[in-house]
């Protein structure tokens, strides 16, 4: 290959890398900035121009993959470099618990481990893609809220569990996890209403006729765990409404605030497992999996807000005043 | 631990270096140039700046709205020249101005 022609196959290269409108014209531009690149090469070494000076004229500008990359703006990050190392902790934690689950299965019933490799093994792995999805979501949040005033707290926030853009403020992020659940308040407010007589609801919502039984609770459960459950929804409520009102939190009421949640989400966890909350098998197969969602995604909450509580910076002994 | 240092010492004038490149690149655009003539423009007045860095750069200062460019035919093949636009030549100027200060302040720093 003589010199022009690597040249060429390098110029080739680096223009299948870009864009298609930028294609032409910044390959045309590189082959004459190569070209006379290389005539330099030559006439500083007194030779004609061979195929090892244009190799090694080509090495210094670079791979072609890296050289398109310089030409391209940056886009945005679907996982910022901060985030990163949670991220590669979160997808191993969720790849290997949902193996740890599952890989007995091989050794204590008929599952062979091909089977489980198709059924659960490999489909660990859709745990990646979601947690890219979340983090993905959760840096567009942020720069979506890095101009706006104010912490960026949003339902989102709640609902994906992010942290908010924007210029912080003293509290943060706990404050902005507080506004969010403030901003969610009415919603939860609904739901309360809706969860005590869901058919009796629809029943009324629905055009006349409609069949509602799907909806129908369970009456063991309605008759037993029913009550106290709306009954903590409501206090949730409430104590919400009263910080709203006193537009501030103290100490104790973010105690009594994570005290009931972690009732709430124990006592929900310990009925998706030992009860049936709908007369209806599909109805409570499916509502049972998005509250399985819910409570996981609560129990990673308040695992987080635990693991902050407990960090503080502290003076190590040899750097502290003497008494 | 000589090498370590040493290895320290180039990456250090390179972070150096690098905020000063755009600054540099502007300086010798005030009079149309393309790519390798600014280049050896830049190299010969002591600061060299790699190829690699230098083209993509050019790019994105006409990306950012401080560059006007055109395709020019003189002697040898077609050679697409870069110079100031009147938003370039104004931001070179307040450039200019900050480095001045800057080198004085570093000035006062570092004596």
């Amino acid at each position: 290959m003589d010199a022009n022609a690597i040249i060429e196959d390098y110029v080739n290269n680096v223009a299948a890398k870009l864009p298609g409108r930028l294609r032409n014209d910044i390959g045309l531009e590189l082959r004459t900035l190569l070209t006379d690149q290389l005539r330099s090469a030559a006439e500083e070494a007194g030779r004609a121009a061979d195929a090892e000076m244009a190799l090694e004229v080509l090495r210094q500008f670079g791979r072609p993959d890296e050289v398109a990359s310089r030409y391209v703006t940056p886009g945005f990050e679907l996982i910022e470099p901060g985030y990163a190392p949670t991220f590669v902790k979160l997808a191993a934690a969720c790849v290997a618990i949902q193996w740890a689950i599952t890989l007995p299965l091989v050794f204590y019933s008929r599952m062979t481990f091909p089977d489980w490799w198709l059924h659960w093994g490999f489909s660990a792995f859709a745990w990646v893609g979601a947690l890219v999805i979340w983090f993905a979501v959760g840096s567009w949040n942020r720069r979506r809220a890095a101009g706006a005033q104010g912490s960026g707290a949003s339902l989102l926030n709640l609902v994906f569990w992010l942290p908010g853009g924007g210029e912080w403020r003293p509290g943060e992020p706990q404050a902005a996890e507080r506004r969010a659940a403030r901003n969610a308040a009415p919603l939860g407010a609904v739901l309360t209403v809706f969860f005590i007589a869901p058919a009796w609801i629809l029943g009324h919502l629905l055009p006349a006729g409609t069949n509602t039984s799907w909806a129908v609770y369970d009456a063991h459960f309605q008759g037993a765990l029913l009550p106290p459950l709306i009954a903590l929804m409501v206090v949730r409520l409430l104590l919400q409404a009263a910080v709203t009102v006193n537009a501030r939190w103290r100490a104790p009421t973010e105690t009594i605030r994570f005290g009931l949640r972690l009732v709430f989400v124990a006592l929900l966890f310990w009925v998706v497992f030992a009860w049936h909350i709908f007369a209806f098998a599909f109805t409570d197969a499916v509502f049972k999996a998005w509250l399985l969602i819910f409570l996981l995604v609560n129990s990673i909450q308040m695992i987080v807000w635990m693991r902050r509580a407990s960090i503080q910076v502290r003076v190590p002994k040899h750097l502290a005043p003497p008494k | 631990m000589v090498r370590a240092n040493d290895e320290s010492v180039s990456k250090l004038d390179t972070e150096l270096r690098r905020g000063a490149v755009v600054l540099a690149v502007l300086s010798q655009l005030r009079t149309a140039q393309y790519g390798y003539s600014l280049r050896q423009a830049l190299a010969q007045r002591g600061m060299p700046i790699e190829e690699g860095t230098l083209y993509p750069l050019l790019r994105r200062l006409e990306e950012q709205g401080l560059l006007a460019s055109d395709w020019r035919i003189s002697d040898g093949p077609p050679r697409r020249y870069y110079t100031l636009n009147p938003n370039g030549t104004k931001i070179f100027a307040d450039l200019t101005a900050n480095w001045h200060a800057l080198v004085e302040t570093m000035n006062r720093l570092l004596d």
